[in-house]
């Protein structure tokens, strides 16, 4: 093995396209590891830590931007940077670009809100730059301390400002889908939710009944900790109930802390505008008290909001499921037992465990259900199993799998490899930045699964669904039929895939007499 | 409840947005016809700490 590296003076890359650059380096042919990004002190002192680093490395200065290669050969490693240039992303904005928010400010007087991704050491300190200037803000960067998260929260506050985040992936401001929103139609729902996926998920389906969405406000996953105090979905609240192109409001959240979830009761049962509230976790005679309607899950807020205009949602029934599960069952081998699923969305990985576990039992996992359930290597399936390929073991030096599917796309093989494989259970998660084509991209995979099952004498069933509307660049409706025609099992929910899934495995359960 | 004057006042405004970091975000919000500024945002002093306290010492 030998060290190519490759430096860039005064070229400003920034940290996803340079992970998308690492991503494609790692894959290719003849790479043992791989490094790219900007020479700061902390990125120079990863490739030190990685053996990555030479004199050319050591001498490069922080506006540089670096490539390392340890690989096989010279051509090796040309081959692995001619593909990183090939993978290079067409840019639509302007060239004119800014290094600081107020230059940026000064010269764009009209600016009104920013989108934030940039390390979570610094979220608290660049928001608060840009709030001062006035701006509403997104802000996607996590691992936030929860106090910087509180001051943040109550200089918007102070201000009369948004600020969605941090750890907010989803908000739909004004009909424009922000960071990894779908894109929805217009129309009388506004939405406010600590859980982007949640939030992308009704939204969904008011957009596919016709309706749509006012404005969808996410606060980001920690805004209803004591710590945080539930800032920001009061002012969500509040900014609904005063909008006048929102008829009504839906609440959306995991189970907040005590004394938060006492407030946003209160709030809740003092709101001038019809509220659906989906406190996952919470009594339902808690919030219904509050003259909220309440739901259970995602889907069910999905469907009470629509109840609310004389809609439903055609979901399938048990007996559709069962007529499903019992003609995939058919033609399966003995030896296959198990679903293994590989998750995009952690609240969909911890949605569909929830669904399957009562029906089929423990479900193995990196984020498991409980303690006993933790998979001792994330990369070796036991039984059933269900992992979140987002979670940092993962997505280590690569984007997270929404935005790049193929970094799943080795799990998916291995598990279709596996002879004890019954069920491959998959979430295709559409957001505007890429991929572009998540269900084309992983259909070989699938087919190969498939076809080697079929070879060991049995068959492999692929059960997904697909979140995003098609209005999204990718189309739901053109990846569910690419999926369809290759004879994937593509459900109208995550939870009805849970539930499809389940009932395959106890099926055949069954039938084997185990 | 909050003043949420400003919050209506973007409700009805055109959008223009600072897209602060990764470009794909900016990318994205571009493809859906929005006015986007991008700031190429970078740590101060490359993301060593020992110079940055020692900045913010000097107020920069």
């Amino acid at each position: 093995m030998e060290l190519f590296t490759i430096l860039q003076k005064n070229t400003y890359v920034d940290s996803l396209a340079s992970l998308f650059t690492m991503s494609v380096l790692m894959d290719s042919a003849g790479i043992e590891s791989a490094y790219a990004g900007m020479a700061t002190a902390s990125n120079r002192q990863t490739m030190e830590e990685l053996g990555l680093a030479d004199d050319t490395v050591r001498s490069a200065g922080e506006n540089d931007f670096v490539v390392a290669v340890r690989a096989d050969s010279r051509e090796a490693f040309e081959a692995a940077m001619a593909k990183t240039k090939k993978d290079e992303r067409t840019n639509s904005i302007g060239k004119t670009s800014f290094v600081t928010i107020d230059d940026a400010v000064r010269e764009n007087p009209r600016a009104n809100i920013c989108s934030i991704a940039v390390p979570g050491e610094y979220a608290c300190e660049v928001t608060k730059q840009a709030l001062n200037k006035g701006l509403h803000c997104i802000v996607f960067s996590s691992n936030v301390p929860l106090e910087q998260e509180r001051e943040m929260k109550e200089l918007a506050r102070e201000k009369g400002l948004l600020c969605m985040g941090p750890d907010c992936g989803v908000a739909n401001i004004n009909g424009v889908a922000f960071v990894l929103s779908s894109i929805n139609n217009r129309g009388p729902f506004g939405i406010c939710g600590a859980s982007g996926c949640g939030i992308q998920h009704v939204a969904a389906f008011l957009h596919e009944a016709g309706s749509g969405v006012s404005q969808t406000i996410g606060t980001g996953g920690n805004d209803l900790k004591e710590q945080v105090g539930g800032i920001s979905m009061m002012m969500g609240i509040d900014a609904l109930e005063n909008d006048p192109d929102t008829d009504y409001i839906i609440v959306i959240s995991r189970k907040p802390a005590d004394s938060v979830l006492q407030t946003l009761l209160v709030r809740i049962s003092q709101c001038k505008k019809p509220v659906v509230a989906c406190l996952m976790g919470v009594d339902r005679s808690l919030v219904e008290a509050t003259g909220a309607l309440w739901a259970n899950d995602l889907d069910g807020c999905a469907q009470q909001a629509l109840s609310l205009i004389g809609k439903e949602i055609a979901f399938d029934s048990d007996e559709t499921l069962t007529q499903m599960a019992r003609q995939a069952v058919e033609g399966m081998s003995p030896q296959q037992k198990y679903v293994r699923g590989i998750y995009c969305g952690g609240t969909y990985c911890d949605e569909v465990m929830q669904t399957m576990q009562p029906v089929i039992g423990g479900i193995h996992s990196n984020c498991p259900l409980s303690p006993e359930l933790r998979l001792e290597d994330s990369r070796v399936s036991v039984g059933n199993t269900v992992v979140d390929s987002g979670e940092e073991e993962f997505t280590r030096g690569r984007p997270h799998p929404t935005l790049e599917p193929t970094m799943r796309l080795p799990l998916i093989a291995k598990e279709g490899e596996d002879p004890e494989t019954a069920v491959i259970l998959l979430d295709f998660i559409l957001t505007p930045p890429e991929h572009i084509d998540p269900a084309g991209v992983t259909l070989p995979v699938l087919t190969k699964a498939m076809e080697a099952a079929r070879a060991r004498g049995g068959k492999i069933a692929v059960v997904c669904s697909v979140l995003g509307t098609d209005a999204d660049l990718q189309n739901a409706d053109a990846q569910r039929q690419k999926l369809r025609d290759a004879g994937v099992y593509v459900c109208r929910s995550n939870r009805q895939a849970g539930q499809l899934a389940a009932k395959i495995i106890q099926m055949k359960k069954e039938r084997d007499g185990r | 409840m909050t003043n949420t004057d400003r919050i209506q006042e973007l409700f009805n405004s055109e959008l223009v947005v600072l897209n602060i970091g990764p470009r794909l975000f900016g990318d994205a919000l571009g493809k859906q016809n929005v006015e986007v500024v991008q700031v190429d945002w970078r740590p101060l002093a490359g993301g060593d700490k020992q110079m940055q306290d020692l900045l913010a010492d000097l107020g920069i």
